[in-house]
């Protein structure tokens, strides 16, 4: 089952166009690497994927629906997240609880699950120890550990993240691929990421779509490159 | 407590109040979308409404409170055209409303004379609609402020994720604009035109400086409102001075002292950070291992 797809797509900034007739298709249960150059417009691929930006011309259909049946949950870290307002007045704690909102709902009181679930994340990624400092006073790696957590608090089904090693040494690199790895093999969520650290983390990819110049000067979809996984996807 | 045997003083003391609670807490919101200027501008383009109301015979409080609801609502809608440089939006609107009220103030003589009391507040002088329309403003911006403070907590922090998190954050800033503009319109009359921003921006800043979580920020923040008017209406008697600018002073006065104090316990407390980090080679700052799949949580 295809979890998002894009057909033709055309978009720019300005009169230009930048993505191409840019076509590609992801689906349930894969781990896939978007990569390209600087400037190749992958951070505006994913959010044209989400329906944060809408395309000048071609389709793209992003399913509302997992195949269980309830809505499908995305967690989308944006790329420079974690260069957010230093004077945002929040704990790490209360941020990362944020990610449960929309799975324990706008207006029902939250439930020891949900606090469950911001403790498992902050301990997944070693901030559990930060949980009361203000989210402003600490370093951008630890930022993006924090934001990590925030995203796995909220269970996605399709984790969308746009440069998330962005900051951190390589053994926290190491430790977040396993991390994604083991939401793609126990969980059968979808893991699209945009990285240029690909001889890293291609062995545990299931593809990896490349983001192409074409002779006019924009960027097209797609040269794909399957991958021997380390594991079979599921779904 | 004599002044509170007089019944425009309980009633600027109600009134104030009111407009404490809800722009300390509109405010923490504004700053942290970076529109705390709107509330400066919908004061200006609600004036126009004023003035408007004034000239047709109809109840200028309300014009003026209409008015600052549609120039939220336009001001949302410039917004997403200039999606890089918001601040554009404020300008452009305030430009609007400014023009038209200096231009239907020409048409009206009687008019300029009572504009005083619109441009500095006469919350001493408190009427019956001022305040029926300020305790439904409060009413309904309480409720908002409940209800919403979840999707308006992710909203504030970054629309991208709110959006793929589910907060429909299109209508959302839209309901949060015309509040805006209600609490604006609401609280002209009675802090004026010209200070109307002073309690929505100061007591915010303090509290969003000092609080270490979101809640106790929006909780410090009232607290700091509150106690701004409360002073500032009690000295405003004592002394016989205009109320809406000696609340807007003692709201200043109150944030100079508060950051000051916050800079001199950072100082002093990166010292003994430093201090102690020196004393455990810096083991106090440091964050734990990520956890291997396999590793017990």
């Amino acid at each position: 089952m295809e979890i998002v797809t894009m057909k033709d797509v055309v978009f720019g900034y300005g009169d230009v166009p930048s993505l191409v007739n840019a076509s590609l298709a992801i689906r349930q249960g894969e781990f896939v690497a978007l990569t390209g150059p600087n400037g190749a417009s992958k951070s505006t691929a994913l959010k044209l994927m989400l329906g944060l930006l809408k395309p000048w011309g071609g389709t793209v259909q992003l399913t509302e629906r997992h195949p269980e049946g309830r809505a499908l949950e995305i967690g989308y870290v944006p790329q420079q997240i974690a260069a957010f307002n230093s004077g945002f007045p929040s704990t790490v704690e209360e941020f990362v609880l944020s990610g449960r909102y929309h799975r324990s709902g706008w207006l029902k009181k939250l439930k020891p699950e949900d606090r469950r679930k911001v403790e498992e994340g902050l301990r997944r990624v070693g901030m559990w120890d930060f949980r009361d400092r203000r989210i402003g006073e600490l370093s951008g790696g630890q930022k993006q550990r924090v934001c990590i957590a925030r995203t796995l608090a909220q269970e996605p089904d399709f984790f969308v993240l746009d440069e998330p090693i962005t900051g951190m040494d390589k053994d926290s690199r190491m430790s977040f691929y396993s991390l994604m790895e083991e939401q793609v093999r126990d969980r059968g969520c979808t893991v699209l990421m945009v990285t240029h650290n690909l001889e890293e983390i291609r062995g545990r990819l299931d593809r990896i779509i490349e983001l192409t110049k074409r002779e006019d000067g924009g960027w097209k979809c797609c040269t794909t490159t399957s991958c021997k996984g380390h594991f079979a996807p599921a779904g | 407590m004599e002044m509170l045997h007089y019944d425009f003083m309980q009633r600027a003391f109600c009134a104030g109040g009111m407009i404490a609670i809800l722009a300390s807490t509109l405010g923490v919101y504004l700053m942290l979308r970076r529109q705390a200027l709107m509330a400066d501008m919908l004061s200006h383009v609600s004036l126009a409404g004023v003035a408007a109301g004034a000239l047709i015979g109809f109840n200028p409080t309300l014009a003026g409170f209409i008015t600052a609801v549609l120039g939220a609502m336009a001001v949302e809608y410039v917004r997403r055209s200039y999606k890089s440089y918001s601040e554009i939006s404020v300008a452009i609107i305030m430009i609007g409303g400014m023009s038209i009220a200096v231009v239907l103030m020409s048409l009206d003589k009687h008019l300029t004379r009572s504009f005083s009391s619109y441009l500095f507040g006469t919350v001493v002088a408190v009427n019956g609609t001022e305040l029926l329309l300020l305790a439904f403003v409060t009413v309904a911006g309480g409720l908002f402020f409940f209800l919403f403070r979840r999707p308006l907590y992710l909203l504030a922090f970054d629309e991208e994720t709110a959006r793929t998190a589910g907060v429909p954050v299109d209508r959302l800033t839209f309901a949060f604009s015309i509040l805006t503009g209600m609490i604006v319109a609401a609280a002209m009359p009675i802090v004026g035109v010209l200070l109307v921003s002073s309690l929505i921006v100061l007591p915010a800043a303090l509290a969003n400086r000092l609080s270490r979580s979101f809640t106790w920020a929006i909780v410090l923040s009232i607290a700091i409102g509150l106690t701004g008017v409360f002073t500032g209406l009690t000295a405003s008697y004592q002394l016989s001075t205009p109320p809406g600018g000696t609340i807007a002073l003692v709201l200043l006065v109150i944030w100079l002292i508060g950051t000051g104090i916050h800079r001199g316990w950072r100082h002093f407390g990166k010292k003994k950070t430093e201090q102690a980090q020196a004393n455990m080679q810096g083991s106090a700052n440091a964050e734990g291992s990520w956890l291997a799949p396999e590793q017990p949580l």
